[in-house]
């Protein structure tokens, strides 16, 4: 049957797809590896990763500065970009489906600038809440950003019925720089050096991080990502609106709260390791959806395979691009990001006019 | 199949659904009627459970509905409301498989073969296969509503409720949706529950319906309950008359505008134009009229402004003269679908005009006549090859304002004028030897200016009817006189 045959092609296609971005992401995670100011041949490096993963090496006398390099401050640094970029491409994802716009992100409604302010906040008074220890940053970030994500919905909800997403990113541009006073404020209380070094960490990067950052992202990344995948079929139903998703037997109000919970834990866990890095989850779902098709079953894990990619990838351009000093990575992600945004908007505009004259 | 009990709810403090009994059979098509804001939607709602139930119970096949879950309930009720805009480029089939959610299991939850299956077999019912990967945002309005029907199909349920599903549909994809979903109630017994907002709709389409006023049901019946002009008019507020069908016997019911009743009616003795040659007798109003005819062309009850006389040869014989008369009117510029065209081999010469103003009210009647095939109706039938001239023409207008029914006893009125007539003039039936009613092929029209206050009957009881007797009377025994006269002059016509 025709039919059968078309829906196998899909198939296959689907199964490339993530081939090819498993490959990427092996690709870019080795050359992130490579790639630096002290060259350290491939063959070292896999020994290197190889030896301290699973014991297993083969190779002797490797010098105990290169082991440093690339287990202690390479390979954090990457599986760090991979973490984070794959965090925020899924719950960017996973708020466009929610929202039923491509131009929900983390970054746009607000979410990000809610969590940094709980970042700057446990950094700056070196907060501790007893029994967390060092996760006092990442789940107060998730907190904080969960309580902004509120915040934004209860102003859109005043203003209009509907949660048109305009509304939604303007109240998110509002909270926003309210949110971004206070953490100025925060941050001219304190001295200069302090003000520096945490108005780069909200430009977003993910460099001078260890293997503590990595294990702080971990479980949050985890549960939220498990959340998200389970509720790839609600996030379809949601397609033709809250309503008749819910004609089909979906459970709308629960779905949307495990949703957003899901899509928070993964913000705020990546703005807690690396700061607020825009755009990721804008760009990304957007180009998975033109190569596979808006179905949530397998955006959903493309969006983080390629997410990841891409954030290593951008790492890899914000160190080599003006070496040997460092871009933030967010600049990176900004300078491809805002056209795209821009670009989306245009569209989504036209494809709504279309529409109404229709 | 769905019982609703005593049922109150709606909105926090103010129910807006009170006391509300319904039954709806097993494969039934039901429609719900009413007007903005007397609870249709409410009423649905609180049936998908989308408002909470005050008082009263609803069932579902013996089931309490407020006891099932939400994807029970999906299995055995589905939704197609109006039209619904999607987000991202899903195409058609992504759409329609989103209708086997309830029906889902395991942990990754994937379609089964058997969901395929359910979505070939509604893809083929609602004839969208070949739309299956294009995107669902790409197709027309209507094509829309069939991949949300076949979505709601796709839940298999016991019942489908319909939300205006063709409020912004033109005409061909609405009549196609309700046929589509007439067929699969017909056919595979699907019970449908609609909101229809257009009573003619659900007069064609429904088996029974349920009229709701604010938020409580008057009457549930069938398709005749429409019949009832007065509960229409007092539900909806607008004048209403509830008319026939030409094809079905279903009730369509007629609105009347506001601004109707103060248009400016016709004068009858000066608003018209009258051409009179050997050919044709056309007289044109400049308004329409309200008219009863049995013309070639122009027959029943409509509103016309041309009312012709056309002659032709005494031996015509034409198999289409319906054709033949518009290809004439159209000959002479006459628009034939606004006309009442009859025919006659009289000469128009002939022809007999009288105005008369009978108890105030004015009246023109035009004849032409010939009795060559003089009837009489009551004698035996014999079969007849009418090569003699023989056909009475009349046209009655009067500056009055009639009812239907006063239309049908007018033309009795003139019918009986016109016989009487023959028989003062003796005109007999050449077959029977008896005195004529008629001859075999008679035309009469009533055209009604439709002013002034409304006159019911018409008949011998009435000014109406005597002033139609009296004028039709006096122009017809003028008429055949003349003819008799041509007759005796030329010999054998």
């Amino acid at each position: 049957m025709q039919s059968s045959s078309i829906r196998k092609y899909l198939t296959n296609k689907i199964v490339w797809m993530y081939v090819l971005s498993g490959g990427i992401v092996l690709g870019t995670t080795l050359l992130g590896l490579l790639e630096s100011s002290v060259a350290i041949p491939i063959p070292t490096i896999l020994h290197i990763v190889s030896e301290n993963a699973f014991n297993i090496g083969w190779l002797n006398d490797i010098p105990k500065n290169e082991e440093m390099i690339i287990w202690n401050i390479r390979l954090p640094r990457v599986l760090l970009a991979l973490c984070v970029g794959s965090s925020l491409a899924l719950a960017g994802a996973a708020f466009q489906g929610l929202l039923r716009n491509p131009l929900a992100d983390p970054y746009t409604i607000g979410v990000s600038s809610g969590a940094a302010l709980g970042a700057v906040f446990v950094l700056f008074f070196q907060v501790t809440i007893v029994g967390l220890g060092s996760f006092t940053l990442p789940v107060v970030a998730i907190i904080s950003g969960f309580i902004t994500l509120f915040i934004v919905f209860g102003l859109v909800r005043l203003s209009s019925r509907n949660l048109a997403i305009e509304t939604i990113i303007l109240a998110g541009i509002i909270v926003g720089a309210f949110i971004g006073s206070v953490t100025s404020l925060i941050i001219s209380l304190g001295d200069r050096d302090s003000m520096t070094q945490i108005i780069y960490w909200l430009y977003g990067s993910v460099a001078m991080r260890g293997w503590e950052h990595v294990q702080l992202i971990l479980p949050f990344m985890l549960v939220g990502a498990f959340m998200l995948l389970i509720h790839y079929r609600e996030l379809n139903a949601l397609a033709l609106g809250e309503e008749a998703a819910d004609h089909i037997g979906v459970n709308v109000k629960r779905g949307k709260i495990f949703i957003l919970l899901g899509a928070s834990l993964l913000t705020g866990a990546s703005v807690a390791v690396s700061g607020s890095i825009g755009f990721v989850g804008l760009v990304i779902p957007h180009l998975v959806r033109l190569v596979t098709g808006p179905n949530h079953r397998h955006l959903l894990p493309l969006s983080m395979l390629v997410g990841g990619a891409f954030l290593i990838a951008a790492d890899l351009v914000a160190r080599t691009i003006i070496a040997p000093s460092e871009l933030p990575i967010g600049v990176i992600t900004g300078l491809i990001g805002a056209p795209v945004f821009a670009l989306l908007l245009i569209r989504e505009r036209i494809g709504r006019r279309g529409y109404l004259n229709d | 199949m769905i019982r609703i009990e005593n049922l109150a709810g709606g909105y926090k403090n103010t129910p807006i659904i009170e006391d509300l009994h319904l039954e709806i059979e097993n494969g039934e098509f039901f429609a719900l009627l009413g007007p903005n804001g007397s609870g249709k939607t409410t009423l649905f709602k609180l049936i998908t459970g989308q408002l909470p139930i005050q008082e009263g119970r609803i069932f579902l096949s013996g089931k309490e509905i407020s006891l099932l879950s939400k994807l029970e309930k999906a299995k055995k009720v589905s939704v197609l409301t109006q039209e619904v805009h999607a987000s991202f480029d899903y195409t058609v089939e992504e759409i329609i498989s989103l209708g086997r959610y309830p029906y889902q299991k395991g942990i990754m939850k994937q379609l089964s073969k058997a969901d395929r299956e359910v979505i070939e077999d509604v893809m083929e019912r609602t004839k969208i296969s070949k739309y299956r990967n294009t995107q669902f945002r790409m197709i027309s309005g209507g094509e829309k509503q069939r991949v949300l029907l076949a979505k709601a199909m796709a839940q298999e349920p016991e019942i489908l409720l319909l939300d205006e599903p063709t409020n912004h549909l033109d005409i061909k994809h609405t009549f196609h949706l309700l046929d589509l979903l007439k067929e699969q109630q017909q056919k595979n017994g699907l019970t449908i529950f609609a909101i229809l907002h257009d009573l003619n709709l659900a007069s064609l389409y429904a088996n029974r319906i349920g009229l709701l006023d604010k938020g409580r049901l008057l009457e549930v019946g069938d398709v005749d309950t429409l019949r009832k002009e007065e509960q229409l008019k007092q539900v909806y507020e607008v004048q209403v008359k509830t008319q026939a069908h030409p094809a079905v016997s279903n009730p369509q019911i007629l609105m009347t505008p506001q601004h109707a009743a103060n248009e400016k009616p016709i004068d009858l003795v000066k608003s018209y134009k009258l051409v009179k040659n050997k050919n044709y007798i056309h007289i044109q109003f400049d308004q329409p009229m309200r008219t009863i005819s049995n013309g070639v062309i122009g027959e029943g009850i409509q509103w016309l402004k041309h009312f012709c006389n056309f002659h032709v040869d005494k031996h015509y014989n034409c198999s289409d003269p319906k054709r033949d008369l518009q290809e004439r009117m159209d000959s002479y510029q006459i628009p034939h679908e606004q006309a009442v065209g009859m025919m006659t081999a009289v000469n128009l010469e002939d022809k007999v005009i009288e105005t008369q103003e009978i108890e105030g009210i004015q009246m023109m009647v035009i004849v032409t006549a010939g009795v060559g095939n003089a009837v009489d109706i009551a004698s035996e039938y014999t079969p007849n090859s009418a090569s003699q001239i023989g056909t009475i023409n009349t046209m009655v207008f009067i500056d009055a304002h009639f009812t239907d029914g006063a239309l049908v006893n007018g033309y009795m009125s003139a019918t009986e004028a016109k016989v009487k007539a023959l028989q003062d003039l003796d005109i007999r039936d050449p077959q029977s030897n008896t005195i004529a009613t008629g001859t075999s092929t008679d035309a009469l029209l009533l055209a009604l200016t439709q002013r002034g206050s409304v006159t019911q009957y018409a008949g011998s009881g009435t000014v109406a009817g005597k002033g139609i007797g009296q004028l039709v009377y006096q122009t017809t025994h003028k008429a055949v006189k003349k003819y008799l006269k041509r007759v005796q002059n030329n010999g054998i016509y």
